[in-house]
């Protein structure tokens, strides 16, 4: 089960996961960390772009809502999205099936809790950098606060590192044993995959919207059938048509209110 | 500016942004973004304070308790290098630097999680997971692209506007509407939300049902699948609860035989 060249792998997705997940809260926040980025990059770098494209579109739409704010640490949607792509892709050998997706999507979830536990031991530790620096006089204090700010950012590095390492070996096993399940959890799998979209769809609506039922979304809903009859197939025009239609709604509101 | 000689060039602003990028590097749960934010103008208050002692003060004084949304910070630290400007040329005899900061940093914490969480990042997610459904494969290309844009325009543009504005919030609510903007961001995002549900026809074969319907009422049984998930939503649930849930409903199916 773990050859030499799986190993490797999950060496290689650790620390290159833990890069991406820099992202996250340390660096830039550019958004490479996010899940629709995050799973294709690992899926690309593994040999199939395809898995991570579908867990990074699946987790986006879960977690996206999911924000930092003040002391609460969002659940990491990098790692899940990271950890899910590449159990799938080592798991599935040559191009993960879809119930596989649908069971590493559902191994990472139950992750989460284990991540945010560990980010937040990390911004524990994180509390005794600034001791440091106040020690420091002189002109050393600028190169103490360079020091002690870049370590906190390797803290977050070793964590995300070792998360990896811990989860991979772990999801990997875990798949030997989803495959030899009986049939019917592979379909039940394969369903979960098709349908937490929706689900991913139900929480945003639910965080953006007050209503049980909302015309927006109802509004989205009919330009797009609509423009279905005149361009099937043609996804990007259709996007265009909703997006401008919603632009008109909110315009309207507006004016409206 | 007038009458005042310039210390802090262009140069120096770009500096801190650059910086500013690490603002959340050491965020810690004692003092948050403190290291972060003295991190950032470091190299400014050492341009601006030759004399070690003086130095060595005015780096602890920004280490003090300091947390924000991290993209509005620039606004914050753009006017803290103006007023760490003025003082050198005493302007500012009184150290209200931590004044400024404490009164800012809760409501642009409160703006920008509201804008550019709570309503660019949904818009930005949608539109890609709209089109990665429907088998565009660059869609996380575009959403990097359509995110950053905004992310950091917004993010350079908001700290020349804080260091020439001295830190006048009034100045940067009226230049860039985050209120109005997030608003409609929010209603696009809900149209899109729609549109996707209504696009199942044109999904990819891995999220499309095995059974075949007709596709009118496959496309009223996901908006009516998310209207009930979305009841369900309202009263409490996790997502990693929901998710589990989601799991064991489609186990019971399964076993059920309701999919083959």
């Amino acid at each position: 089960m773990f050859d030499t060249h799986m190993i490797l792998s999950i060496a290689a997705v650790a620390f290159f996961g833990a890069v991406i997940g820099l992202d996250r809260t340390a660096v830039g926040q550019c958004m490479v960390s996010q899940p629709i980025v995050a799973g294709p990059l690992t899926g690309w770098m593994l040999g199939d772009p395809a898995a991570g494209i579908i867990i990074g579109a699946v987790l986006e739409l879960i977690w996206v809502l999911d924000m930092p704010v003040g002391t609460f640490v969002p659940a990491d949607a990098t790692i899940s999205a990271v950890s899910a792509t590449a159990i799938a892709v080592m798991g599935g050998a040559g191009g993960a099936p879809l119930p596989l997706i649908g069971f590493c999507i559902l191994l990472t979830v139950t992750m989460v809790p284990v991540t945010m536990k560990a980010d937040s031991i990390v911004r524990h530790w994180n509390s005794r950098l600034t001791d440091a620096v106040m020690a420091a006089s002189g002109e050393d204090a600028g190169r103490a606060l360079v020091r002690a700010h870049l370590t906190g950012l390797s803290a977050f590095y070793v964590k995300s590192v070792l998360l990896y390492l811990v989860f991979l070996p772990l999801g990997v096993a875990a798949v030997y044993l989803f495959k030899q399940l009986p049939e019917n959890v592979h379909r039940a799998m394969s369903l979960f995959v098709k349908l937490l979209p929706l689900l991913g769809i139900a929480l945003v609506v639910r965080k953006l919207s007050m209503n049980m039922i909302d015309l927006f979304l109802l509004s989205g809903f009919a330009i797009a059938a609509v423009a279905g009859h005149f361009f099937h197939g043609q996804a990007f025009i259709m996007l265009l048509l909703v997006v401008s239609g919603g632009w008109l709604g909110a315009r309207f509101r507006e004016w409206h209110s | 500016m007038n009458g005042i000689r310039k210390k802090v060039s262009v140069a120096d602003l770009l500096g801190v942004f650059l910086r500013s990028l690490l603002l959340q590097a050491s965020w810690s749960f004692e003092r948050m973004q403190s290291l972060g934010f003295a991190f950032a103008i470091e190299p400014v208050l050492k341009k601006l304070y030759p004399e070690v002692a003086e130095y060595e003060a005015r780096l602890h004084r920004h280490m003090e308790y300091f947390n924000t949304q991290p993209y509005l910070a620039s606004f914050i630290l753009g006017a803290v290098v103006r007023m760490e400007e003025e003082r050198t040329a005493s302007l500012h005899a009184s150290d209200d630097a931590a004044g400024l900061k404490s009164a800012l940093m809760a409501p642009l914490g409160a703006l920008g999680d509201s804008f550019f969480w709570g309503a660019l990042k949904p818009l930005a997610a949608a539109g890609a997971v709209a089109l990665i459904m429907t088998g565009y494969w660059w869609a996380p290309l575009l959403f990097l692209a359509f995110y950053n844009v905004w992310h950091l325009g917004l993010r350079v543009a908001m700290l020349f506007l804080g260091y020439t504005s001295g830190g006048n919030a009034v100045e940067l609510m009226t230049r860039f509407g985050f209120m109005k903007m997030a608003k409609r961001f929010k209603v696009i995002t809900l149209t899109i939300l729609g549109g996707i549900i209504a696009m199942a026809p044109d999904w990819r074969p891995e999220f499309q049902p095995n059974a075949t319907m007709p596709v009118p009422f496959l496309m009223v049984l996901w908006l009516a699948a998310v209207l009930a998930l979305v009841a369900i939503l309202r009263r409490g649930g996790s997502p990693i609860k929901l998710m589990l849930g989601l799991a064991a409903l489609c186990l019971a199916l399964a076993y059920a035989g309701v999919i083959v």
